[in-house]
């Protein structure tokens, strides 16, 4: 149960030290490798919906959780290829990998393959590894997220499975999933139930085995966990990337059709509901220009740049490396 | 409450009892579920459980509190504390105590913990100083044998004391064990 670290504490100066040469390296790389920086509002009209991201209210909308809309409704307009490093607000998510606030490095780019950004992820992590002095990590591979499942879990599944036999299939395995609240619609209970097992597939078997395993970009996510991507033959093309069992990065080829996403929003609107979660606006801004303007073909990926330059410093938690001086006050959770 | 305000130190009730999270970690997968994994402790027998919640879970916050009571004296099968503060007196029963009596000393001051505006539980400071009012003669020895015997200390209570000690002595005894800690003459 300890998350106390043998890593040493590091000092302000070699924090900014730190920071400075991971921004710069992140900046030159995709600078340089076509994009261009932008940056959009950090408190947002709209966020989109997600299943377990708690939005922190800023009325008259709320803090980004992600820049994803707002840079989505800039390619709308015609931004071509684009990144930025955004400062993001998630509630009470505390914790050794998690903080409240925290940087997403998040990029675009029009007309490309997903794997074009996994390379990306590849060359932005070696590079910010390299920044810092480090040799970046050596071996990234490629796997399929049901291929993972069987191999670690021994759960064959097909990845349409719907809530009730995914469930049962859970269970004859020892996966406990908590309790499941009853929903009606069909495609909010396979939401429901393929997050639960996603959580805690991921936390009794996919995060250890990672560990020491360098980079992996784990693919062709099951329908269910399609979120803001595209699915193409029955796989959505959504990718997570992982270093050292660590989550980094989450990455689709882009949904562009208005109304299968707004379908996805209500799904999650649904899933909200029957968890009791803080009902959440449906982003209708977002929607209308896709439905007006439309996106043009892109992948794109975000990236948690703190969990990045954690792992490229060998620290063992965000705390360590954050430019914020810590505050007991804010560790105990008596400051929300 | 939101198991999203699950810290260390917050006080939960499970099934009619009183938990505190002692440990506290949280994990979620992109897109998953939030896992809270606490560690928690009954604030009433001091049994330790692990659980886990998720998001979207609801828990029941404690209504609890700790308040520094001094004990005044016990009489048959009470025992009496006052509040530091509001000098109000208050009368636990000696099942509350339990072995606890053995080292209960007059204007101890300990924390009686309150459930739900209930007295449910009474703590002793881990360490007390306690004199000796019997033993037999204290003799030099050899201390790095372990050669122990019998000292009966204030409360009436027999601890097992290395041979060098000898009536009138206070010593440190940790009241969680009852075992003889040091002398602390002067």
């Amino acid at each position: 149960m300890s998350t106390s670290s043998a890593s040493t504490s590091k000092s302000a100066a070699e924090r900014v030290e730190l920071w400075d040469r991971a921004l710069w390296a992140v900046r030159s790389h995709l600078r340089g490798s076509g994009l261009r920086e932008v940056s959009t509002a950090v408190r947002a009209p709209e966020v989109a919906l997600e299943p377990f991201i708690e939005p922190i209210a800023a009325p008259p909308g709320f803090l980004a959780t992600s820049p994803e809309l707002a840079m989505k409704r800039l390619l709308c307009r015609g931004s071509g290829s684009v990144f930025q490093v955004s400062h993001v607000f998630r509630q009470a998510e505390i914790g050794r990998l998690h903080a409240e606030e925290f940087h997403l490095l998040e990029w675009y780019r029009v007309g490309v393959a997903v794997e074009v950004i996994q390379a990306d992820v590849e060359a932005v992590s070696g590079a910010v590894f390299e920044a810092v002095g480090r040799s970046p990590p050596c071996r990234w591979e490629r796997r399929g997220f049901l291929d993972l499942v069987e191999e670690l879990a021994r759960v064959s599944l097909r990845g349409d499975e719907d809530g009730q036999e995914l469930l049962a299939l859970s269970a004859a395995r020892g996966l406990d999933l908590g309790s499941i609240p009853a929903t009606g619609d069909p495609e909010v209970r396979s939401l429901v139930a393929w997050s639960a097992f996603v959580s805690e597939w991921s936390d009794r078997y996919l995060d250890p085995h990672l560990i020491g395993r360098g980079g992996v970009h784990v693919v062709d996510f099951p329908p269910a966990l399609a979120a803001l991507s595209e699915i193409v033959g029955g796989r959505a093309a959504r990718f997570e990337s992982y270093l050292d069992g660590i989550e980094l990065a989450n990455g689709y080829r882009e949904l562009r059709d208005p109304a299968i996403q707004r379908r996805r929003f209500e799904v999650v609107a649904g899933l909200r509901a029957a968890y009791g979660l803080r009902v959440l606006p449906i982003p209708e801004d977002f929607l209308a220009d896709l439905v007006a303007l439309g996106l043009p073909a892109c992948a794109g990926v975000a990236l948690g740049l703190d969990r990045l330059l954690m792992l490229a410093s060998s620290a063992g938690s965000l705390d360590e490396i954050s430019l914020t001086p810590s505050s007991a006050v804010r560790r105990e959770g008596a400051l929300r | 409450m939101d198991v999203s305000d699950l810290r260390k130190n917050v006080k939960l009730q499970i099934d009619g009892h009183p938990y505190v999270v002692t440990d506290f970690q949280f994990v979620k997968p992109g897109k998953g579920q939030g896992l809270y994994k606490c560690r928690i402790k009954n604030m009433i027998t001091g049994a330790i459980l692990d659980r886990t919640w998720r998001s979207g879970e609801k828990l029941e916050a404690a209504n609890v509190e700790s308040r520094k009571m001094q004990f005044l004296y016990s009489s048959g099968d009470t025992f009496t504390f006052m509040d530091n503060e509001s000098y109000e007196q208050l009368e636990v029963p000696a099942e509350m105590i339990g072995d606890d009596r053995n080292f209960l000393l007059d204007n101890l001051a300990c924390e009686v913990l309150f459930y739900n505006e209930r007295a449910v539980g009474v703590s002793l400071p881990n360490q007390v100083v306690y004199e000796v009012t019997e033993c037999e003669p204290g003799v030099k020895g050899d201390t790095a044998t372990g050669v122990t015997k019998a000292a009966t200390i204030a409360t009436g209570y027999n601890v097992q004391v290395p041979i060098f000690i000898r009536v009138g002595d206070r010593i440190k005894v940790d009241t969680r064990t009852g075992e003889y800690l040091e002398r602390v003459n002067q």
